[in-house]
């Protein structure tokens, strides 16, 4: 298929992340409102301060209207991310798994994908950790770039034209060391033809805070949301860590701090060693484990997230076929990034839209709105931070 | 670059443990040239995640087939070796830039270090049938890794060191380079890390020590070349095939880099893996 070109306007001074990136692919009305919004009447009432009270109801519990199950009927699968970031579909490729979107334009149908997260980016231009930077590990990688990237001015002059002139948003993934750096790029990218929105990678460390990361600890992590938020108006993603113990108190301050979506979950922390056994393989010890490897952790973090949560919750972590899709929208994801299995199989994110939408038509949906937390529970479960296996 | 399907045409463990496999796949073959490689999907999904970079060890354009050539290191490559004749892979390529030879050229050294043949000997090929001399330079560690020479050309001048002394110069292969460095016009290496620091060195003093006029001296002297372009590797004495683990092979995943001299990283999948010797940091600068 011909992806669908739009024209974009530049010259006019509008925001990207707004009029311009709504899709063109709504034809019908669906029966319920097919897209996960912020509106407290699809989440339920979702105590955001309270994990012990958090209940939560399904999302849509509308019955739904059985449509005659022409093969060719239309199925609307746009997601609306909050602050105008509507996707045609919701399926994202995960940043660094996909460069700027333009190294697999000759084999991949890059427009026809719902989103594309670039890889991170940072104030200043990073040169990366040393090599090996990856290396294969049983279902999985483990991967220790190191954030290289040009930097924002670089990627900006390099990139945004393209990006303008596709039907594809681009979100930018923004990395920093401090506060000031990461409200300082998004700054830079704010107004920018071509730039549909911003996921922060929260798992850098925070150099003036002894180097710990953003991510692991619920005040830091919403003390760079909401200084960002305050920066921009694009619409603002924020990226969790796997490696904390416990993650809904982070999830919970990060979108009471303004965040109009949550990803998750960004790698896990792991190391290989060398053939030789004298030292540890990766150049910079430790790595980012991802793949189908982590897909039980990101389900468990998307399951305890989205319950005490009322905004989108992306889903990451080892989809490598439609059933992981399927899972990630059970556990109460509103779409889903696809990482490295893109390595294995470039074509395999636009044939998930394609399959997901053939689900759809299989079921009798227009949507797949009704797919979307089927397998959370009624009342709030017990974390994991609770103990796995013991229960009291 | 295409994503293809290629079929397995013929299968042979030509050494202990190496592989040599044919395989139809025109769509890739077409525009490929020697020092470019292509990025296969093992078919075992039940945990591995990485496609494989293999060099076009052949290049049969007519036929519309290429040769890759293996040794058994994991999982992934034991998968290869399981396939039989009329099996099917998917293979991404041809990727990388290719190894630029300078058209003044008449005499050619290939210096491969064991599996590092696979980089180099499709350029055999390429600068026979463009009318110059070959002279392929060979280490290995003993008799039972040496490439087999029924499988080069005639034209092929073939001389062998392996590290034991059970065939060959007693010795390592860089130790031949003395012997050769004047005859030859361009050198292109690939192998082990140790090898092609050693030759990058012997490179850099070599016009000194014989007092031999840089090639691309007279034409367009004192032009700036613009560092990583095809003129950059043609103007080079030595081209050298770099390794690196791969994720994407497409430039995407900045898994795969080397330093350049300037410090900057370059992509192996796409900036290489051919570099001009001179580009690169042997001394390791992170
Ligand atoms: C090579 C590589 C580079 C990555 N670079 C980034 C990055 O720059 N920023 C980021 O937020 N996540 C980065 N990630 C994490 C992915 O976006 C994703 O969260 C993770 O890989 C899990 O998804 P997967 O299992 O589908 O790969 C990277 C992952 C890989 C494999
Ligand atoms: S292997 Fe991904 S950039 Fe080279």
């Amino acid at each position: 298929m011909k992806a669908k070109r739009r024209v974009v306007t530049s010259a006019t001074g509008e925001r990207p992340g707004l009029a311009k990136r709504r899709p063109t692919v709504r034809r019908i009305k669906p029966a319920i409102a097919p897209v996960v919004r912020r509106a407290p009447d699809i989440r339920g009432a979702v105590s955001s301060n309270s994990a012990a009270s958090a209940t939560s109801t399904r999302i849509s519990a509308a019955p739904q209207k059985p449509v005659a199950t022409a093969p060719d009927v239309d199925v609307d699968l746009s997601v609306d991310l909050g602050r105008g970031l509507v996707l045609a579909n919701p399926i994202l490729v995960a940043s660094g798994t996909f460069g700027y979107g333009t190294e697999y334009a000759d084999v991949v149908e890059v427009q026809r994908l719902g989103a594309i997260c670039c890889k991170g980016t940072t104030l200043r231009p990073r040169i990366g950790n040393p090599t090996p930077r990856v290396t294969e590990t049983p279902g999985g990688m483990l991967n220790s770039i190191g954030l290289q990237n040009p930097g924002v001015d670089a990627v900006i002059a390099k990139y945004a034209e393209t990006w303008a002139g596709w039907q594809v948003p681009v979100i930018v993934n923004v990395a920093g060391e401090s506060v000031a750096d990461y409200v300082e790029v998004v700054r830079r990218l704010e107004g920018v033809p071509g730039i549909a929105g911003i996921e922060l990678n929260i798992s850098c460390p925070n150099v003036g805070k002894g180097g710990l990361q953003f991510a692991i600890d619920a005040d830091a992590a919403a003390g760079v949301t909401a200084a960002v938020r305050r920066a921009t108006d694009l619409p603002l993603l924020v990226k969790l860590s796997p490696n904390v113990a416990d993650v809904r108190p982070i999830a919970r301050a990060i979108a009471d701090a303004g965040a109009d979506a949550l990803t998750a979950i960004n790698t896990l922390s792991g190391i290989a060693v060398s053939p030789s056994r004298l030292r540890p393989l990766l150049g910079n010890t430790y790595g980012g484990l991802s793949g189908p490897a982590i897909k039980p952790v990101a389900l468990r973090i998307v399951y305890e997230v989205s319950q005490v949560v009322d905004i989108p919750v992306v889903a990451i972590g080892g989809v490598t076929e439609l059933a992981d899709v399927l899972d990630y929208l059970a556990v109460g994801a509103a779409a889903v990034q696809v990482g490295t299995a893109i390595f294995a199989d470039p074509t395999l994110p636009v044939r998930l839209v394609d399959e997901l939408a053939a689900e759809c038509r299989r079921r009798g949906l227009t949507s797949f709105a009704p797919l979307i937390g089927t397998a959370l529970p009624k009342r709030a479960a017990a974390p994991s931070s609770k103990g796995v296996e013991y229960r009291p | 670059m295409r994503l293809a399907g290629a079929e397995l045409l013929d299968s042979r463990e030509i050494l202990p443990d190496q592989w040599l496999q044919t395989y139809h796949a025109p769509e890739l073959v077409a525009g490929a040239r020697a020092g470019q490689f292509v990025h296969v999907r093992t078919g075992d999904y039940s945990g591995l995640v990485l496609r494989r970079p293999f060099s076009f060890n052949t290049i049969d354009t007519l036929a519309g087939t290429l040769t890759i050539h293996f040794r058994t290191v994991g999982r992934g490559t034991e998968w290869f070796t399981r396939l039989r004749p009329g099996d099917r892979v998917d293979m991404l390529g041809p990727l990388g830039r290719p190894f630029e030879v300078d058209p003044r050229t008449q005499h050619v050294l290939l210096v491969a270090g064991g599996l590092g043949i696979a980089g180099v000997r499709s350029l055999a090929d390429e600068a026979i049938r463009d009318g110059r001399q070959v002279t392929l330079l060979f280490g290995g560690a003993s008799a039972r890794d040496v490439y087999p020479s029924s499988l080069l050309p005639d034209e092929v001048e073939y001389v062998v060191a392996t590290d034991d002394g059970s065939v060959g110069h007693h010795g390592f292969v860089t130790e031949l380079i003395p012997a050769y460095e004047a005859w030859a016009d361009q050198a292109f290496a690939c192998g082990p890390l140790g090898m092609l620091r050693v030759l990058s060195s012997l490179a850099a003093s070599r016009g000194r020590r014989l007092g031999v006029a840089k090639l691309g001296r007279k034409r367009g002297a004192g032009r700036p070349v613009p560092a990583g372009s095809p003129l950059a590797r043609r103007k080079a004495f030595l081209q050298v095939s770099m390794e690196q683990n791969m994720g994407c092979a497409v430039g995407a995943c900045l898994g795969c880099v080397v330093l350049s001299t300037a410090g900057a990283p370059q992509r192996v999948c796409r900036e290489g893996p051919v570099f001009a010797s001179e580009e690169l940091d042997w001394e390791g600068g992170w």
